[in-house]
Order: C-alpha cells, then sequence, then structure tokens
C-alpha cells in the first residue's frame, strides 16, 4: 500500500476517532451475535447462548484496547490526554493563568511587532533585479561621514575613470508643472541621466530610455511617463508613444513608460526627463546638489569599488579646489537607506528581547513555584507508576500549551501594535523605499519560533526540578508542611536577580533616551518654526527676469496680506533633508577662478524678507532688500560659522567673494545671520553663503511666510495671492516649518517612547519577580514565624528581616543590572545626543526608581509577614 | 479453544492472508473458514483475531470494507491488497522453509 493511504488511515483513526470507535463496537458486536447464533443451533437456550457466548469474547473493552493499541493510537492519544489535562490544570488556576499568558503575550507580541518592522526595514530585499549590485556614491567631508550630495564635476570624472561599474547614473528631483484638462498641475519628476534603467536592471514597458545623445546638451523635448501617472491621465493607452505632455512652456514627446512600480525615492515618480552634462562644462548642470547611483560590474566587490573611488577621489582633491577636504563613499542601496534606522532597530529588537527573557524568567520561577506546590500531586503519580520521563513530557506540555495560548495572545497583541505604530510613526522608523509594513509568513514563523523556544526556556528547568520528586519524601514532607528547599530557593534567586539586572538596564537605557529626547527638543534651532507656512513653488523654464520677476510680484502680494508679517523664499529649506553644496573665491584668487583655490562653503538661494519670515536673527550687516536687483551691485550673505572660518578677523562685511555657479561675479558680503541646524538637529551648522535670487534666480524655491495665529489657516489666502500674479503657477505641498520640527524629532522621540514602555513592562515584571519570591518564602515560613512570634519576637523585627531578604535580592540584581549597563553602554552610543552613556546621573536616577517599585513590591509580603497570629499559624497545620 | 500463544508468532497473520486471498471475508468468516480449512483443528479466539486484523489493516496488507453479510446485515469485509499478495507469498515461501525445517528434526527417523 502506499504510505498516503497508510497516513489516511492513521489520520482518520486519530481525527474522526469517534467513528472508529462505532466501528469497532458494530464489528465486534457482529461476531457476538454469529457465535450466539452457533451456540442456539447447537441446541443452547438463547439466554444460555447469550451469557456463553459474552464469556468466550471476554472483556469486549479489553479487545477494544488491542485493537487500538493495533492502530498504533496510544502515544498520540495520551499526548492529546496530557494536553486536555494541561488545559484542566491550568484553568483550576486562573490567577497564574492570565499572569502567565499575558507576560507571555506582551514579550511575544513586543517581538512580533518590532520584528515586522525589522523584517520590511532590514530584512527584505529592495524590489530590483539583482538589488545586491546597486550602488549609491555620495560625497562627504574628510572629516564626517555624513553622505553629501554629488557634484556633476565629480559624476563626470567618476563616470570617465573608474572601472568597477557597469554604468552609474546621476539624477535630481526637481518638480514639473505641467498642463492637464483642468488647469497647471505640479508633478513629480527625476532628472535623469541615460543610465538609469540600465544602473536598476529594468527596463521600460513601453518605449524606451534615453538615449546619450539625449543627455548631452541641445533641445530634447522628451520625457518617460511613470507607470502609475501613465494609468492615470492616459488610462494606460498602448498608443501613448509619440504624444505629446503640455508642460509650461512647450510640450514633451512622449518615448517610453517606466515599469510598475519603479521608485528610487519614497514616491513613484510621475514623469522622467533627460539630465544634460555638458562634457566641456559639468559645472553648468548645477552645483552638490545631485544623487549618484551605480551598478557594480561583474565581479567586482563592493570593496574593491571602494578602494578604486577611494584612489580616484584622492586624485581629484588634487584637481578641483572644490573636492578640497572631499572624499566619496560607495554603498550597497539597501545599506545606505536602512543606515538610520539600523541602529534604532537593533536596539529595539534587543530591547524587546530583554523583555521576552524577563517574562520567560518570571514565568520559570512562577512554574517552580507552581511546582513546588505541586509536588504532592507529582508524588502521589509518581507512586502509582509514572515514570520521570512522563512527568517531565507532562510538565512541558503544559508549557507549550501556554506558551501556545500566549503566542496567538502575542499575535493578536502584534496585529494591533503593528498598525498603532505604523499609523503614529508614519516614516520615522523606517526609510521611504521599504515595502509596506505587514505580518507576513515570515513573522508568523518568528512568532511560531519564538512561542516554541519560550517554552522549552521557561519550561525545561522546572519541570525537570518538580519531576525530581522522591514519592516517599514528598508524601511525608506534605503532611509535614514544607520548610523550605534551600536549592529551590537558590535557583528562584537567581532568577529574580536577572530580571531585576534586565529591567535596570533597560531602565538606563530608556533614561538615556529620555535624556537625549529632551536635550534634542531644546536644541536651539537658529529660527522661529512657529507661526510659518511653507509651500513649494516650482518656477519652471522661465527666461530669469521672468523668475525673478514673478517672485517680486508674489512676495508683494503676500506681504500685503492681512496677519502676515514677513515672506521670502529660499530654495531648499531647512530639516528637508536637501543641501547644496559648492564653491567659492575670495577676491584675491578669484581672477583666474582656479579651482585649485576655490574653498567648499554651503550654499542657499533666498529672495529678500526669507531670514524675517524664518526668524533668524541679523548679526551683522543689513538683510537682503528691494535695493538689490539685478542690475545693482552683486550682494551675498554668510552666516556665523563661514564668518568665523574664512574671515577670523571679524570683518566680514564690505568683503568680495565669488560663489561658483552665481553668474560668476564678485558679490559684496553685506550681512551676517546666525546660524541655522539646516541638516537636522544633531549636525553642526556648516558655512554656509548665501545668494539673492533677484540676482542669480533659480527655478525650485519655497515660499516662506511668518503670519500671526494659526499659519496654515491663512494657506489658501496665500494661494490666492499666488494665482493673483500668475493662475498657471502650481503649488505644492503646503506645510508648517513646526511639521518638519516634529518630523526630525519623531525617531528619537519614538525610541524614547518605545522603550520607555518596554523598560516598564520590565520593571513591572521584575516587581512581580520580587514580589512572588518573597510572598512564597512568607507563605513557607508562615509556621516558622508564628512559633518565633509566639516566643516574643517583634512584629517591626519580622518585617524588616523580610523586607531584607527582599532587598539583597533588588541590591544584587541593581548591582548586576548597573554593571552590565555600563559594559553595554557603547550599545546606544550613537543614539545619544547631549549626554553621555556613561552619564552617572542617568543611572542614579534609574536605580533610585528601580529600588522604589522593588521595595514597594517587597514591602506588601513583608507586611502579610509581620502580622502573622501565632495562633493561626500553628493551628493552619 | 486455541490461545494466541498457541499458534507460532505470526501464523495467524499468514493464516489471515491465505483466508482471505480468494474472496473478501468478515471476522467471524474468517475464524469460521481457519477452523473449517484446518478440519477443526485450529480455532482462532477473537481476542487474537480482531487486534490482529486492524494491525494487518494499518500495516496495508489487508483494507476493510462495509457490506452488507449473508444475513443482510452490516459486516466489515476484509479483502487482500496488492502489498498483501505479495506479502502472503514471502510468509508462505517462509512458512514452508521452517515447518520443513521443524519436521527434520521433530519427526522421527
Amino acid at each position: 500500500m502506499r504510505w498516503t493511504r497508510k497516513l489516511r488511515l492513521r489520520v482518520r483513526s486519530l481525527l474522526r476517532s469517534a467513528q472508529v470507535e462505532r466501528e469497532l463496537d458494530e464489528e465486534l458486536q457482529y461476531h457476538l451475535e454469529h457465535l450466539i447464533e452457533d451456540h442456539v443451533a447447537r441446541g443452547m437456550s438463547p439466554a444460555d447462548a447469550r451469557h456463553t457466548a459474552l464469556r468466550e469474547m471476554g472483556a469486549i473493552d479489553q479487545r477494544k484496547e488491542e485493537c487500538r493499541d493495533a492502530r498504533g493510537l496510544t502515544l498520540i492519544d495520551s499526548l492529546r490526554q496530557d494536553a486536555t489535562y494541561a488545559l484542566r490544570s491550568l484553568r483550576r488556576t486562573p490567577a497564574f493563568s492570565i499572569v502567565a499568558t499575558a507576560s507571555l503575550a506582551i514579550g511575544i507580541g513586543a517581538n512580533t511587532t518590532i520584528f515586522t518592522v525589522v523584517n520590511a526595514v532590514l530584512l527584505r530585499s529592495l524590489p530590483y533585479p539583482g538589488s545586491d549590485r546597486v550602488v549609491v556614491l555620495h560625497e562627504h567631508a574628510l572629516d564626517s561621514a555624513e553622505p553629501l550630495s554629488v557634484h556633476p564635476v565629480n559624476f563626470a570624472a567618476w563616470r570617465a575613470r573608474a572601472r568597477s561599474f557597469e554604468s552609474l547614473v546621476l539624477v535630481q528631483f526637481p518638480p514639473l508643472n505641467v498642463i492637464g484638462s483642468s488647469g497647471p498641475e505640479q508633478i513629480g519628476r527625476l532628472l535623469t541621466t541615460s543610465e538609469l534603467f540600465r544602473v536598476f536592471g529594468v527596463s521600460p514597458v513601453l518605449g524606451r530610455g534615453f538615449t546619450d545623445e539625449e543627455t548631452r546638451p541641445g533641445p530634447h523635448d522628451v520625457v518617460i511617463l511613470g507607470h502609475g501617472f501613465w494609468q492615470r491621465w492616459f488610462g494606460g493607452d498602448p498608443g501613448v508613444l509619440g504624444r505629446q505632455l503640455a508642460v509650461q512652456d512647450g510640450s514633451l514627446t512622449i518615448i517610453g513608460v517606466a515599469p510598475r512600480g519603479f521608485r528610487i525615492g519614497s514616491a513613484e515618480p510621475d514623469a522622467f526627463t533627460p539630465l544634460t552634462i555638458d562634457p566641456a562644462d559639468p559645472a553648468s548642470s548645477g552645483s552638490r546638489a545631485f544623487q549618484c547611483y551605480g551598478r557594480l560590474a561583474s565581479g567586482v566587490s563592493l570593496d574593491a569599488a571602494r578602494s578604486e573611488m577611494t584612489v580616484i577621489a584622492s586624485a581629484l582633491r588634487g584637481e578641483y579646489r572644490l573636492d578640497d577636504g572631499m572624499g566619496v563613499f560607495v554603498s550597497g542601496l539597501h545599506e545606505y537607506l536602512v543606515r538610520e534606522a539600523r541602529p534604532g532597530l537593533r536596539l529595539l529588537m534587543a530591547v524587546v528581547s530583554t523583555v521576552l527573557v524577563i517574562a520567560c524568567v518570571n514565568l520559570a520561577a512562577l512554574l517552580m513555584a507552581r511546582g513546588i506546590s505541586r509536588r504532592g500531586e507529582f508524588a502521589v503519580r509518581a507512586a502509582l507508576g509514572a515514570s520521570r520521563a512522563r512527568l517531565v513530557r507532562q510538565l512541558v506540555i503544559e508549557s507549550i500549551v501556554l506558551s501556545t495560548c500566549g503566542g496567538a495572545a502575542g499575535l493578536l497583541v502584534a496585529y494591533w501594535a503593528i498598525h498603532a505604530l505604523v499609523a503614529l510613526t508614519a516614516g520615522a522608523l523606517m526609510p521611504a523605499t521599504s515595502e509596506p509594513i505587514r505580518l507576513d509568513a515570515a513573522c508568523l514563523f518568528f512568532t511560531f519560533a519564538t512561542s516554541a523556544v519560550t517554552a522549552l526556556a521557561f519550561g525545561l528547568v522546572p519541570a525537570l526540578q518538580a519531576s525530581h520528586v522522591d514519592p516517599q519524601t514528598a508524601l511525608r514532607e506534605r503532611t509535614w508542611g514544607a520548610t523550605g528547599d534551600r536549592r529551590h530557593h537558590r535557583i528562584r534567586s537567581v532568577l529574580v536577580v536577572t530580571e531585576v539586572a534586565l529591567a535596570v538596564v533597560l531602565l538606563v537605557g530608556a533614561g538615556l533616551l529620555l535624556r537625549t529626547l529632551s536635550n534634542l527638543v531644546r536644541v536651539n534651532l537658529g529660527f522661529q518654526p512657529a507661526g510659518t507656512v511653507t509651500m513649494g513653488l516650482f518656477l519652471g523654464v522661465r527666461p530669469p527676469e521672468a523668475r525673478i520677476a514673478v517672485i517680486d510680484q508674489i512676495l508683494d502680494r503676500v506681504e500685503g496680506l492681512p496677519d502676515v508679517k514677513a515672506a521670502g523664499t529660499i530654495q531648499f529649506l531647512p530639516l528637508r533633508g536637501m543641501t547644496c553644496g559648492t564653491g567659492f573665491w575670495l577676491e584675491e584668487h578669484a581672477a583666474g577662478q582656479d579651482p585649485a583655490h576655490a574653498r567648499p562653503t554651503e550654499c542657499a538661494l533666498v529672495s529678500r524678507g526669507y531670514f524675517a519670515a524664518m526668524g533668524i536673527p541679523i548679526l551683522d550687516g543689513r538683510p537682503f532688500d528691494r535695493r538689490d536687483r539685478i542690475t545693482s551691485p552683486r550682494v551675498v550673505m554668510v552666516n556665523q560659522s563661514f564668518a568665523k572660518r574664512y574671515f577670523p578677523d571679524g570683518r566680514a562685511i564690505g568683503r568680495r567673494v565669488l560663489v561658483q555657479g552665481s553668474n560668476q561675479a564678485l558679490a559684496e558680503i553685506v550681512g551676517v545671520v546666525g546660524d541655522v541646524h539646516h541638516d537636522g538637529l544633531t549636525s553642526e551648522p556648516a558655512p554656509t553663503v548665501f545668494l539673492l535670487h533677484a540676482q542669480t534666480p533659480g527655478y525650485i524655491t519655497n515660499l516662506v511666510v511668518r503670519t500671526n495665529g494659526e499659519p496654515l489657516a491663512h494657506a489658501a489666502a496665500i494661494r490666492r495671492a499666488i494665482h493673483e500674479v500668475d493662475p498657471m503657477q502650481a503649488v505644492s505641498s503646503v506645510r508648517t516649518i513646526a511639521q518638519d520640527v516634529a518630523n526630525v524629532l519623531a525617531r528619537p522621540r519614538l525610541y524614547a517612547l518605545l522603550v520607555t514602555c518596554f523598560a516598564a513592562i520590565a520593571v513591572t515584571l521584575a516587581a512581580i519577580g520580587v514580589y512572588g519570591l518573597i510572598a512564597y518564602i512568607v507563605t513557607q515560613r508562615t509556621h516558622e514565624i508564628g512559633i518565633r512570634v509566639a516566643l516574643g519576637a517583634t512584629r517591626e523585627k519580622v518585617f524588616f528581616e523580610m523586607l531584607g531578604q527582599g532587598a539583597r535580592l533588588v541590591a544584587a540584581g541593581l548591582l548586576v543590572g548597573l554593571t552590565v549597563a555600563v559594559g553595554l553602554r557603547e550599545a546606544a552610543s550613537n543614539l545619544v545626543f547631549g549626554v553621555t552613556t556613561g552619564d552617572p546621573l542617568t543611572y542614579l536616577l534609574a536605580a533610585l526608581a528601580f529600588l522604589g517599585v522593588a521595595l514597594a513590591a517587597v514591602m506588601i509580603p513583608a507586611h502579610r509577614a509581620s502580622q502573622v497570629e501565632p495562633t493561626t499559624a500553628l493551628r493552619c497545620e | 479453544m486455541s490461545k494466541p500463544t498457541d499458534l507460532v508468532q505470526g501464523t495467524l497473520d499468514l493464516l489471515i492472508l491465505r483466508v482471505v486471498a480468494p474472496e473478501p471475508l468478515h471476522g467471524w468468516a474468517i475464524a469460521q473458514r481457519i477452523r473449517q480449512m484446518s478440519n477443526e483443528q485450529l480455532r482462532v479466539g477473537q481476542s487474537a483475531l480482531y487486534p490482529a486484523l486492524h494491525k494487518l489493516e494499518q500495516q496495508g496488507w489487508i483494507e476493510a470494507r462495509w457490506a452488507p453479510s449473508e444475513n443482510n446485515r452490516r459486516a466489515k469485509y476484509y479483502r487482500l491488497t496488492a502489498a498483501g499478495r505479495r506479502a502472503l507469498k514471502t510468509e508462505t515461501a517462509q512458512w514452508e522453509r521452517l515447518s520443513a525445517a521443524i519436521s527434520l528434526i521433530v519427526k522421527p527417523a
């Protein structure tokens, strides 16, 4: 017979056991009746025949049992019995079962939740073919690992020299204003060189990618549509190639459609247009404001690519002053995208694992106490012939039943927690590119595995210990009342000390993160976020005079609105992750524009009114104003860092500099403004030069308006004012600066919140553990305490003795915990800010906080011990 | 009545397989057939018969089906499977070797 049939029979015996039993009954009954007929045929009376037949059949039940044995059901049956028995015995002690299931649910739920995030962010690979070969190249200042954008000059040099890459692509994300049936609309656009699809290993679903020719200077009015945009605007029309897409200043010919869902950043681009780079003058394409991606050539390792790029970068430092002090770094794209999320997620994973360990330790201690109180039961069973293996099996099955319940409840907790977490944190946990966070097969497997491991972790030791009974001693002891088992106490004490230590470690971690958060909140941003609203204005391809005029008129209108205190524009707002690096020459070096003499600086393009709108103080000189026009002498402003670094004599005002990419004219420094945390709260302000939109007009700009009262309430009026100037001007992403600040704080806030929550859970569990042990000791010693009180011991003495026992455990745990925390402090070093990981105050506060909770937990049983009435205590045996 | 231990270990299986080989039979009929075929020498008690039947069924050598019996009642009929037929062949050969060997020793010269 095939094994499948065999299996089917087994399964049938197991699952349809009622039917199998019935059939067995019927079969034996049939035999019995034949036997009776047989006897009657030989002349017995029907009654005698039946009697004889029944005797011959023997005990029918025994026959059945033999048949069942033949069907191999005994082991499975007895496992089922064990499980049923376990459930029954857990139901008998609901308090224990609920505490156990709840602490497991919290432990397993927390782990599943964080694992789900880790899985989505760190483990799943990116949705590109051969995504492990895709790398990102970024520049960085040699004294900092902070990634900076890429300069087209460098890109051109890398592309010409590097041999490690199959292809390299340079991109930027400026929006595009298109004209639809309902007027102008600003859409997401990726400006890219020709190698885009090659680097990411995909090909257009329709048409073609850009040719090399299309990314060299010249009129190339071509566009590739994003898949989603193609569906939305053209209904997925397969004949879209060759049609025109109307834009602000003309139209673009559609030459292709990108693959479905293709994106590099958070959103799928709506359109792709060619980024032109003039091989003879790459700097004309822009400054350090691009992203560069590459695909490793086959057989080239990431390390090999890194070493090659390091050599190239050091050569470039000698050739271009704009590369002074700059290096280049190659990272795997996935590695790069998760770089900010990784340390935090690792920390959270460690934290939730610790919570689970504490829950397990707690449960092990509870199970040991339970084992002691069930010693009588085991002794009876052992006396009746149960083997030790049988008893261990019974207990392990109880643990498995518990952990299964805990796992199932944990899954519910996780399901709810994931939703809450995703809703609460939006993008704080994960980089924008990752797939949506959801419970998938990997997560379910993780939960299952965790539950199984947990069951063994907390179940086996207590089971082995409890099953180790000598029926004689145990049964005798029961009649005497156990006087306490030293070995048992020692193990439980170790467990409790472990819990306490782990909880203290978490508490210290939570303390450090809370102090980090409070430091971050108090960081002086350098500007006043309250009361400002911002919106994106993409000016499109108009002549420079028109770009100057439109901003001028918009500012005039907006400034005239009631409740508006100031208005201005800037190309890249602070805290939005965009910077723009360039180089400049001091007047004495400006003549030849010799790259060797250019100095690096951050560069920002602002309009008049910007500093007032942002609330950035003018420290010296004057702000830009209406006097500064395209026809008037060139002016720039610098920040305090710039002034200090390049004019250490303190006299920046009146000096002249030439900034690359600023129409190449010498400009006078007319003002010095305060430093701003442009690139995040923890980064140091960089030297920055401010160019004036009215003299070097840009394309991308953001309007900043300072208002009285709720800033978003004025957004509609501001938008109307803009459309009075140009009804075709698209306006995008209306936000307040306060929202940006909140976004920047989201991640540290989340870490602090989560770790504090987990630490609170850990402390609670540890306190329950301490309480449980002392309460148990008190119960065990009630008899002894009664005698001592009867002999004259005072209640205070009893109270303090019990308190002392608890305090010793807590102190030991605290000591171990603080030591471990000090040992582990490096692990959190890149997550804290403004506080050292060894900060004594935090450690002290954590220790005191825990001490308070733990002593309160110990005081309850200690008080109970002191209230023991000698008469009751002595009678209760 | 013979007890299961009266039969050489494993012989009962062989008898059952042999008896159900020509046609499907129910438990009572199997016992009767063994009795008749052995000239009333061998009697199989139900205490040995049914566990053996269930074991053979689990092994896949016979399969069971409910069908109406000669007196029009529902009875469980056992039938030889292909695997059972193969087993019957090897068991028979083995038995012949064994009984020949025993005869050699037991028969007076």
